[in-house]
């Protein structure tokens, strides 16, 4: 490579972290902007599922080819930001049951490593099932820690000549003419502004993008919905306990260290950072999870938490129906150049997705370097704070 | 309800001091929601580290009422109608501004030790083994320990021993060496058996006081002295 | 842009600050109070004892001396201090062998019970012995 070029990585979720782990590995120079601490806006507030891609195996192949493909590869590079316990989906009355071999069938054409087994022996593994359960079936399902999954990420990136800026919020894009010349920061740490200088801008910064992107007078088709997510008092499940039917509100419990989480809801917020939680959703959390864990209902609730979800499509769709896969887009076609936004999409496939957008970077840079993500294991999460 | 925050503010390069935010939550909220509420509604300079918001990151500690808490899972109920909660960062830790401390001291602290993770998941597992044949045990898992830092915070002998490896630090080198998975001992025995290692504890269990996560600290660290002054009597009358 | 974080302030007197602390902590400030006591006295004591070597009246003037209330008070003092530190150390010095942890609690407890009845007794038995 003959230039050195600065690309500025805007949010320090899991987009962001994975793209400045992608693009600091095909060496480019770099800074990541985060308005307040790593992985403090939809990232953190994650039902922590490292999808095996079961859930969306019947209604969604793209997805769930995406979700395992991914899984596999973060085993082999996350070392220390995983639990990886396996999941299962139960089926809680007939029609459940009825869609386990539908179930079976779309694992197996997606690729997805499921096993059927049988109930007496998931009763053994996981003692608080409801024991009415029908049927259950293992899937490679997992869970992460969301700041440590962006912790790992960044300190490779750092560890390849990348910055990190806390604590500082773009407040405005640098232009020059039609094209993206850098950004206005504040340092909050200070409460001064001050211009940094890019020669491409990368938003990742989920539902908020929008708000990035209307900076340069540009729109993103980022709908911000919201989901509630329920921690409970005490560990009640193993392994991920999904509900063996189409996607629905409430219908995965996942346990992380020594509490289960029930989620999620779905609805429409014009606010990102003022979502109010409504105590239907959390009664309704309680309602479907217990029908998996009845002793859901049993155990205080230790806390509750809803953040806004990057969903990409229309403003008027229906939230569910909106695709969860991520998308890019390279401004240019809006007719503002040096600026790309990367935003939907889970964590899950958080790598892949900073594969693409560091392709779509790469290509405008003239920077022929290929994606290393793959094959590159990732320091420990805790080497980002080494001096 | 309704609440006062008396909130810790600091930028480098001047004094600091305490703003009084009044908050309306809901009975349900943990102080996290109301330190948030403060940010949202009322000045979005308040700088304060949070990401998973249930207890799971370990990145939220700081002091309410001069007691070490993870806020995400401290309700405000327990302080009660239009009570002040006094806000304030973590101890023994560098301020970068207002409540956020700079984590270091906890994370290099924990990377002596080693990786906080059990065995692997079974259904990927090649060998065509019945699936979780071993019970519960076998699944890969993180360790308690959120290194959430608030033990360093309490710590007295933290205020005075800058090296001190910190309770969080004796823990997990007592977990590791319960469990010592092909890990060496010998090292971990050489980190602790240290002046500012096991010996430095003067058991005041002010990091079990505080341990949001039934880590106890404390009582892991008197088990450890016991392991390490075993092991050296022992070396003394000439055993391995 | 460079901004330096607010260094840690280490002073020993954090070790007196007992705001937000809870009995473990309050035993570790007793611990080290007593210890800097206790080692004081040993001087004094020596002192004192050093009166023998200037001869029968000065001593005399001592005894005359210790029997006074306030002194007596003095003694009072000096066995809570005693026991507080002793019967804290042996805690400690279990504990620190990995026995009876999960009681150290209650050990501090009783040691503190201990104390009050027994500096109590010792009081009565000064007082009374002195009428």
């Amino acid at each position: 490579m003959s230039q050195k070029y600065h690309v500025i990585v805007i949010g320090a979720g899991s987009t962001g972290t994975a793209t400045a782990h992608d693009l600091a590995l095909r060496g480019l120079q770099l800074t990541v902007i985060e308005r307040g601490e790593i992985a403090s806006g939809t990232t953190g507030r994650n039902h922590c599922l490292l999808h095996s891609g079961g859930r969306y195996a019947v209604t969604d192949h793209e997805g769930a080819v995406e979700c395992i493909d991914e899984n596999l590869t973060l085993r082999q590079i996350m070392r220390d930001g995983l639990e990886l316990n396996d999941g299962l989906f139960v089926a809680v009355d007939e029609s459940d049951l009825a869609f386990k071999d539908t179930f079976l069938e779309g694992c197996a054409s997606c690729g997805i490593p499921a096993r059927d087994i049988p109930v007496k022996r998931a009763l053994e593994i996981e003692p608080y099932l409801n024991p009415k359960i029908l049927g259950a079936v293992q899937v490679p399902d997992g869970v992460f820690d969301p700041y440590r999954f962006c912790l790992s990420f960044l300190a490779t990136a750092k560890k390849n000549g990348a910055t990190v800026l806390p604590y500082h919020e773009v407040v405005g894009l640098l232009m020059s003419g039609q094209a993206v010349s850098g950004v206005k920061v504040l340092d909050h740490r200070t409460g001064k502004q001050y211009e940094i200088g890019a020669d491409l801008v990368v938003n990742a910064t989920g539902p908020w993008a929008g708000k990035i992107a209307a900076f340069a007078n540009v729109d993103v088709p980022v709908l911000p919905t919201a989901g509630v997510m329920v921690s409970i008092s005490k560990r009640l499940n193993q392994m991920v306990v999904n509900r063996l039917n189409k996607p629905h509100d409430g219908d995965i419990v996942v346990p992380q260290r020594m509490t289960s989480i029930i989620g999620t809801t779905s609805w429409k917020v014009d606010d990102m950072d003022a979502i109010h939680i409504p105590q239907e959703h959390v009664d309704k959390m309680i309602e479907f999870g217990e029908k998996m864990i009845p002793a859901l209902r049993d155990n205080p609730i230790r806390g509750v938490m809803a953040v806004a979800r990057p969903l990409i499509g229309k403003k008027s769709a229906d939230e569910r129906e909106v695709s969860r896969t991520f998308a890019g887009f390279d401004h240019a076609h809006d007719g503002v150049e040096n600026f790309v936004t990367i935003s939907g999409g889970k964590t899950t496939t958080a790598r892949g997705m900073a594969e693409k957008i560091s392709d779509i970077v790469c290509a405008k840079l003239g920077v022929s370097a290929p994606c290393r993500t793959r094959e590159v294991v990732l320091e420990s999460y805790r080497s980002y704070y080494n001096n | 309800m309704k609440l006062n925050l008396k909130i810790y503010r600091y930028k480098p390069g001047s004094e600091p001091h305490y703003d009084t935010f009044p908050v309306d939550v809901p009975e349900t909220a943990n102080v996290l929601d109301a330190i948030e509420r403060a940010w949202d509604d009322l000045d979005r300079t308040i700088m304060f580290r949070h990401a998973c918001h249930h207890a799971s990151c370990g990145s939220c500690g700081l002091l309410v009422n001069d007691q070490e808490k993870l806020p995400c899972v401290t309700p405000v109920k327990d302080y009660g109608e239009g009570a002040t909660l006094k806000i304030d960062p973590m101890r023994n830790m560098p301020v970068i501004t207002d409540l956020a401390v700079d984590a270091s001291p906890i994370y290099q602290r924990m990377a002596l030790i080693g990786l906080p993770i059990i065995r692997d998941a079974e259904t990927l597992r090649a060998d065509g083994k019945e699936p979780l044949p071993e019970g519960l045990e076998a699944f890969r898992r993180f360790e308690n320990c959120l290194e959430c830092g608030l033990c360093l915070s309490a710590c007295p002998v933290m205020a005075t021993d800058p090296q001190f490896l910190g309770p969080l630090t004796l823990a997990a080198a007592e977990r590791l060496l319960a469990e010592p998975r092909g890990v060496d001992i010998e090292r971990i025995y050489r980190l602790v058996d240290d002046e500012h290692g096991v010996w430095r504890c003067h058991s005041s269990f002010e990091c079990t006081e505080a341990c949001p996560y039934e880590v106890y600290p404390g009582e892991a660290i008197m088990r450890l002295k016991r392991k390490v002054g075993l092991r050296k009597i022992k070396q003394f009358f000439g055993g391995a | 842009m460079e901004v330096k974080p607010k260094p840690v302030q280490r002073k020993p007197l954090e070790w007196f600050n007992l705001k937000g602390k809870r009995v473990g902590f309050w035993a570790y400030v007793v611990m080290r109070l007593s210890a800097v006591g206790l080692v004081l006295y040993l001087f004094l004591h020596l002192v004192i004892l050093s009166q023998l070597a200037v001869g029968p009246a000065a001593w005399d003037n001592f005894v005359a001396l210790a029997k006074s209330p306030a002194v007596l008070l003095l003694d009072v003092v000096l066995i809570i201090g005693i026991l507080a530190h002793g019967l804290n150390g042996i805690r400690l010095t279990l504990i620190g062998f990995g026995l009876g942890v999960p009681r150290q609690k209650l050990m501090l407890w009783i040691g503190l019970i201990l104390t009050l009845v027994f500096g109590v007794l010792s009081a009565l038995a000064i007082f009374a012995e002195t009428k």
